[in-house]
C-alpha cells in the first residue's frame, strides 16, 4: 500500500546473516508502512529481527549480513537499489538514528559540540556561526542548557545523553528517525520524560519515527501504529489502538498480558508466554509461533500463514484470524497460557 | 565445613584441575609449530653429546696438522665451518641449546613463581600487605633490567645463573601486577566471599578457588619469560660478562664479533647462533599467543 | 580537585622509587666489592686525591653517615671521579647523555610512526594472507637479539655495501660547528642511521601489534557504527574516530617504551661503538670503574623512572574521560 501519505513502504524485505557455513534469515519477507508524521512501533522479543529490520533501513548492518530481497520505498525511491554513495547522501539528512545507548554511541574523545558540527557543517554545509545557532536551538528543543555544548559525553547523565542523541538526530531536519530502544536503558520516570519529549518534537516537526522496542507499554504510550515481529516475520500490524483493543494474532494477545501498563491502570495477573522462539538456523515449516501458541491447530504446524491485510490497514499472519473475538476471550484467562493447556 | 557452600561448579580431582589449568593450546597451528620447535631443541639439548660431532671447546687440527680455523661450511666435514680458533661451529650450536634452555626454563619458573605468589598475596589480602607489595613492584619497575644485570656482573662470578638471579629479583613485576588484578576480579565473584563467610581458611580458599583461575596466567607469563631470559643471557654473554666455560649462543656471537667476523663476511659464524635464538624465542611467542587466545578468546581474531 | 591529588600522589610515588633505586645502588656498590671505599677510591689515585674523596664522601665515617653524605652529593650532582678517565663522573655522564637520548628517541619515533601506520593498515587487512605473513614477520623481529640484528646490518650495509660507517658518531677529520652543528651534520646522521635502524626494527613490533589490536576493538564500538550512520566519509570514520581512539594507549606506551629502549641501547651502542651511557656502563663495569658504573646506571634509571611518570600523566591528559572527570 503506497499512497502519498506513506513515507516509507517496506515490502517483502529479507536480511540474511552468514554464520560460519550456514545462512540465517533474520528478517523474512517483512512488510509494513510508515505514514508521514506518525510514530510506528516495531515491537517483539529479543532476536525477533526488529533491530536488524530497523538497521536495514539505514543500510548499515553487520559485515556478515546482506539484504537479500524486497524493497524499501522511501519517498519514492527504493533504498535497496541505491548505490552506497547515493544511500550515503540520504543518511542523516533524510534518515536519522537514535541509538539504544548514547554513552557508547558518542565518541568519548570529542565534545558534544564537535560531534554536532560534524553533521551540521560536514554534512549540512552550515557556516560556523550558523552551526552554533542551530546547535543551541537543538539543545533548547531537547531541554539541555546550551552552555553544555562544550562538555564531553561522559559528563552527561544517562537521560541527558539520550537527549543529546535526540538533538543529534534532529540536526539536519530528517524526514524519518529510527529510534532503537531509545528508553530501554533509562529508569521509568526518565523514560516517560524522554518519550513525551520525543512525541512533542515529532508532532511539532512532522517527522516520522520508527521506534524499535520490546516493551509493549512503551508502544501503547507513544506509537500511532504498531508492527509486531516474531522470529523474523511480521505477524501483525496496524493502528496501535486497534491492535491493543482488538488484537488478532495470539502473540499480540500474549504480549498484552505480559507487560505492566505504563499508565498504571488496574492490572490483572502478569501472564508470561512460556517457551522460547524457534532457532532461525532451522526455522520450522509451519507458523513460527505454533509451538508456543495456545490456539495452534495441525494446519498451523505445517503451513506458514501469509500476512493478510484487513480493514483499516490492520494486517495479520494467522490461520485463525477470523476467530479472533473468541480467541481474545480465552486469551485474557491466565490458564490459557499455561504449558499443559 | 560443608563442601557445597564454598565451592564453585563441578570440581574434578586435583590433578585434572591442574592439567586443565595448563590447557595446552593445541588448536593453533602456530602454537603447535612452537611446541614442535621446543621439542626439537629440548631433544637436542638432552642428546647433545650424541648429536654433536665434536666437543665445542676443542681446538681442532686438520690432517696436515694445521689449525682448522676459519673453515667455510662444508669444508673438511664441518657442517657450519669453524671459528678463528678452530672450533666446530655446528657443535657449538648444539651445545648452546643446553644453556639456553636451562637459563630459559629456570628463569621462567622463578619469574612465574615469584610473580604469582606476590600477585595472589597482594590481591587476596589487600590492605597494607597489598600496598607494600605493590610499592615493591613499582620499585622493580624503576630498575632498568639489562643495566642491572651488568652491574651485578661487576660483583658476581661470571655465570649463566646471574641472569636467573637478576630476573628473579626484578622481572616478577609484570606477572605480579597482572595476577593481582586477576585476583581482584575473582574476589568480586560471589564464591570467594561465600567461602570466607563459611569459615574456610585463607590458604584453602587460595588453593581451591584462586589458584586454578590464576595458574593459566602464570603459565602465560612464564612462557613469555623464557624468551626474555634467553635474549638477556645472549646479550650478557655478548657483552663479555658470560661464563666463558659454557658455550652459549651469546658467547658465540661475542666470539664472532671480537674476531672481526663482520668485516670478514664470515656469515656462517654469526648467523646460525642468531637464527637459533630467533627460533626458540619465536616458538615461545607462538605458544604464548596460542595461550592468550585460549585465556581471552576474542571473536574474529 | 581529585586531579591535583592524583598528580601529587604520582609524584610521591616517583620520589619513592627514585629513593629506593638510589639506595639499592648505594648498598650494592658499598657492600659488594667487599671494601666500601672501593666505590670511590682507586689505589692508583694520588694521596691528595684519595684524601679529598674521603672527605667529600665521608668514607671514614660509619655506613649510615656515608649514606646521607651520598644523598647530599647526588642532589648536587656529585658522583665522584672516574678511575679510568680521571675526570668527574658527572662531566662524563652529561656529555654522553645526548648521544644516548638522540639514539633512543630517533629510533623510537621512527618505530612508532611505522608501527602505528602498519598496525592500522593490518587491522584493515584482517583475515587476509598478507596479515598472517606480516604478523609472523613482526613476531620474528621481536625474537631476535638486537645486537645480532645490528651485526647483520653492519655486515651487509657497512662492510659489504659500504653505504654507512661502521661505528662511532663521527668520522675522523670532519669539522663541526659547535654542539648543534655536530648533531645536525650529515656525517652524524650517517653514523646514526644503522644503530637507529637496528633499534627501530626491533621496537616497531610493539606499537604495530598494539595499534592493530586497538583498531580491531574500536572498529566494533557503537560510536564507529554511529559515525557511519551519520553518513560521514570513510576517512572521517576510520581516522578521526576509530584511529583517534585506538591511538590513546599507543601514545602512553611510547613513554614506557623509552624505558625499555634504553636497555636495548646498551647492546646496540656496544655493537656500533656508539659513545652513549649504555656502552659506557659496560666499559666501566669491565674495568671495575665503580664510580662511573654507578653514574651511568643511575642516569639510565632516572630516565626510565621519569618516563614511567610521563606515561601515567600522558594517559590522564589525553583521555577526556580522565582529564575532564
Amino acid at each position: 500500500m503506497s499512497t502519498q501519505d506513506t513515507l516509507l513502504s517496506v515490502t517483502d524485505l529479507q536480511v540474511d546473516y552468514q554464520v560460519g557455513a550456514s545462512t540465517v534469515r533474520a528478517v523474512d519477507r517483512a512488510t509494513f508502512d510508515v505514514p508521514r508524521g506518525a510514530i510506528v512501533g516495531l515491537v517483539g522479543e529479543s532476536g525477533c529481527g526488529k533491530t536488524t529490520m530497523a538497521s536495514a533501513i539505514t543500510r548499515i548492518i553487520s559485515d556478515n549480513a546482506t539484504i537479500s530481497g524486497g524493497q524499501m520505498v522511501f519517498d519514492g525511491t527504493d533504498l535497496v537499489s541505491l548505490s552506497e554513495r547515493q544511500m550515503n547522501r540520504l543518511r542523516w539528512r533524510d534518515i536519522a538514528f537514535i541509538p539504544q545507548s548514547a554513552m557508547n554511541s558518542l565518541d568519548p574523545v570529542y565534545t558534544v559540540e564537535y560531534q554536532l558540527n560534524e553533521v551540521l557543517r560536514g554534512r549540512g554545509g552550515l557556516s560556523r556561526r550558523a552551526a552554533r545557532v542551530r546547535s543551541e536551538e537543538l539543545f533548547e528543543m531537547v531541554g539541555i542548557e546550551p552552555g553544555r555544548l562544550k562538555d564531553f559525553p561522559h559528563q552527561f547523565s544517562g537521560g541527558m545523553r539520550q537527549r543529546v542523541a535526540i538533538a543529534l538526530a534532529l540536526a539536519l531536519d530528517p524526514k524519518l528517525i529510527i529510534a532503537d530502544e531509545p528508553v530501554t536503558a533509562l529508569d521509568v520516570i526518565v523514560q516517560r520524560q524522554i518519550l513525551d519529549q520525543l512525541r512533542s518534537l515529532q508532532q511539532m516537526l512532522g517527522i516520522s519515527v520508527v521506534m524499535v522496542t520490546h516493551d509493549i507499554s512503551v508502544v501503547a504510550y507513544t506509537c500511532d501504529h504498531t508492527v509486531v515481529m516474531y522470529a523474523g516475520k511480521v505477524v501483525e500490524s496496524g493502528r496501535t489502538a486497534d491492535l491493543l483493543r482488538t488484537p488478532v494474532h495470539p502473540y499480540t494477545m500474549g504480549l498484552k498480558n505480559a507487560f505492566p501498563d505504563l499508565k498504571g491502570a488496574e492490572q490483572g495477573l502478569l501472564t508470561p508466554i512460556e517457551g522460547a522462539p524457534p532457532s532461525l538456523m532451522n526455522p520450522p515449516d509451519g507458523c513460527r509461533f505454533a509451538s508456543r501458541c495456545p490456539f495452534a491447530l495441525e494446519m498451523c504446524r505445517s503451513v506458514d500463514p501469509a500476512l493478510m491485510a484487513g480493514q483499516d490497514g490492520h494486517a495479520v499472519a494467522c490461520h485463525r484470524a477470523a476467530e479472533a473475538p473468541a480467541l481474545r476471550a480465552e486469551a485474557v484467562k491466565y490458564e490459557t497460557w499455561q504449558e499443559d493447556a | 565445613m560443608p563442601d557445597y557452600v564454598a565451592t564453585a561448579p563441578a570440581r574434578p580431582g586435583r590433578f585434572r584441575r591442574f592439567f586443565s589449568g595448563i590447557r595446552l593450546p593445541l588448536n593453533d597451528p602456530f602454537a603447535i609449530a612452537g611446541l614442535i620447535i621446543y621439542a626439537v631443541f629440548l631433544l637436542t639439548a638432552i642428546f647433545a653429546y650424541q648429536i654433536a660431532p665434536y666437543d665445542p671447546t676443542e681446538i681442532l687440527y686438520s690432517e696436515s696438522y694445521d689449525l682448522a680455523a676459519d673453515l667455510r661450511p662444508g669444508e673438511e666435514g664441518h657442517i657450519l665451518g669453524t671459528t678463528s680458533l678452530g672450533r666446530d661451529i655446528f657443535s657449538q650450536i648444539i651445545y648452546g641449546t643446553r644453556s639456553a634452555l636451562l637459563v630459559g626454563s629456570t628463569a621462567a619458573v622463578m619469574v612465574a613463581l615469584i610473580g604469582t605468589v606476590v600477585g595472589v598475596t597482594a590481591g587476596y589480602f589487600g590492605g597494607w600487605v597489598e600496598t607494600v607489595l605493590m610499592r615493591l613492584a613499582d620499585i622493580a619497575f624503576g630498575i632498568p633490567f639489562l643495566p642491572f644485570v651488568i652491574v651485578l656482573a661487576a660483583f658476581l662470578e661470571p655465570s649463566i645463573w646471574n641472569v636467573v638471579i637478576a630476573m628473579a629479583l626484578v622481572l616478577w613485576r609484570d606477572t605480579a601486577r597482572v595476577i593481582r588484578s586477576q585476583v581482584l576480579t575473582l574476589r568480586n565473584r560471589g564464591y570467594v566471599e561465600a567461602a570466607r563467610i563459611s569459615g574456610s581458611s585463607d590458604f584453602r580458599i587460595i588453593l581451591r578457588h584462586v589458584a586454578p583461575n590464576v595458574l593459566p596466567m602464570s603459565f602465560l607469563y612464564g612462557s613469555i619469560a623464557i624468551g626474555w631470559a634467553i635474549l638477556t643471557e645472549a646479550s650478557i654473554s655478548f657483552l663479555g660478562f658470560g661464563d666463558p666455560q659454557s658455550i652459549s649462543w651469546g658467547y658465540m656471537l661475542q666470539d664472532a664479533f671480537a674476531s672481526q667476523a663482520l668485516s670478514r663476511q664470515a656469515y656462517y659464524w654469526f648467523v646460525p647462533p642468531g637464527v637459533a635464538i630467533i627460533l626458540v624465542v619465536s616458538a615461545g611467542f607462538f605458544i604464548s599467543r596460542g595461550y592468550e587466545n585460549i585465556l581471552f578468546p576474542k571473536l574474529n581474531r | 580537585m581529585t586531579q591535583a591529588k592524583a598528580i601529587i600522589s604520582r609524584l610521591l610515588q616517583l620520589l619513592l622509587v627514585l629513593w629506593a633505586v638510589v639506595t639499592i645502588l648505594f648498598l650494592l656498590f658499598r657492600l659488594m666489592p667487599g671494601n666500601p671505599m672501593a666505590a670511590y677510591i682507586d689505589p692508583t689515585f694520588t694521596a691528595e686525591q684519595q684524601e679529598a674523596l674521603m672527605a667529600q664522601f665521608g668514607l671514614d665515617k660509619p655506613l649510615w653517615s656515608q649514606y646521607f653524605t651520598y644523598l647530599g652529593n647526588l642532589l648536587q650532582g656529585e658522583m665522584g671521579y672516574s678511575f679510568r678517565y680521571r675526570t668527574p663522573v658527572s662531566e662524563r655522564i652529561w656529555a654522553l647523555l645526548p648521544n644516548t637520548l638522540i639514539l633512543t628517541f630517533s629510533s623510537l619515533i621512527v618505530a612508532y610512526i611505522f608501527g602505528i601506520l602498519a598496525g592500522a593498515w593490518l587491522a584493515w587487512r584482517r583475515g587476509s594472507s598478507v596479515e598472517k605473513i606480516s604478523l609472523t614477520a613482526v613476531l620474528t623481529t621481536r625474537a631476535m637479539p638486537e645486537f645480532w640484528l645490528g651485526m647483520v646490518l653492519l655486515a651487509v650495509f657497512s662492510f659489504w655495501l659500504g653505504w654507512f660507517p661502521a661505528g662511532g658518531t663521527r668520522s675522523p677529520g670532519v669539522e663541526y660547528s659547535g654542539f648543534w652543528g655536530f648533531y645536525t651534520s650529515a656525517d652524524f646522521l650517517a653514523h646514526l642511521a644503522l644503530p637507529a635502524a637496528t633499534l627501530a626494527i626491533y621496537s616497531q613490533g610493539l606499537p604495530l601489534l598494539l595499534m592493530r589490536s586497538n583498531m580491531l576493538d574500536v572498529m566494533k564500538e557503537d560510536f564507529v557504527t554511529m559515525a557511519r550512520v551519520k553518513g560521514l566519509s570513510k576517512w572521517t570514520v576510520v581516522v578521526k574516530h576509530a584511529a583517534r581512539n585506538a591511538l590513546l594507549p599507543v601514545m602512553t606506551s611510547f613513554a614506557i617504551s623509552v624505558g625499555y629502549q634504553l636497555q636495548g641501547n646498551v647492546v646496540v651502542e656496544s655493537v656500533f661503538s656508539w659513545p652513549g651511557l649504555g656502552r659506557e656502563l659496560v666499559l666501566a663495569v669491565s674495568a671495575s670503574d665503580y664510580p662511573l658504573a654507578q653514574g651511568a646506571f643511575l642516569m639510565i634509571a632516572v630516565v626510565v623512572i621519569l618516563m614511567n611518570l610521563v606515561a601515567d600523566l600522558l594517559y590522564a591528559f589525553l583521555d577526556p574521560r580522565i582529564s575532564h572527570a
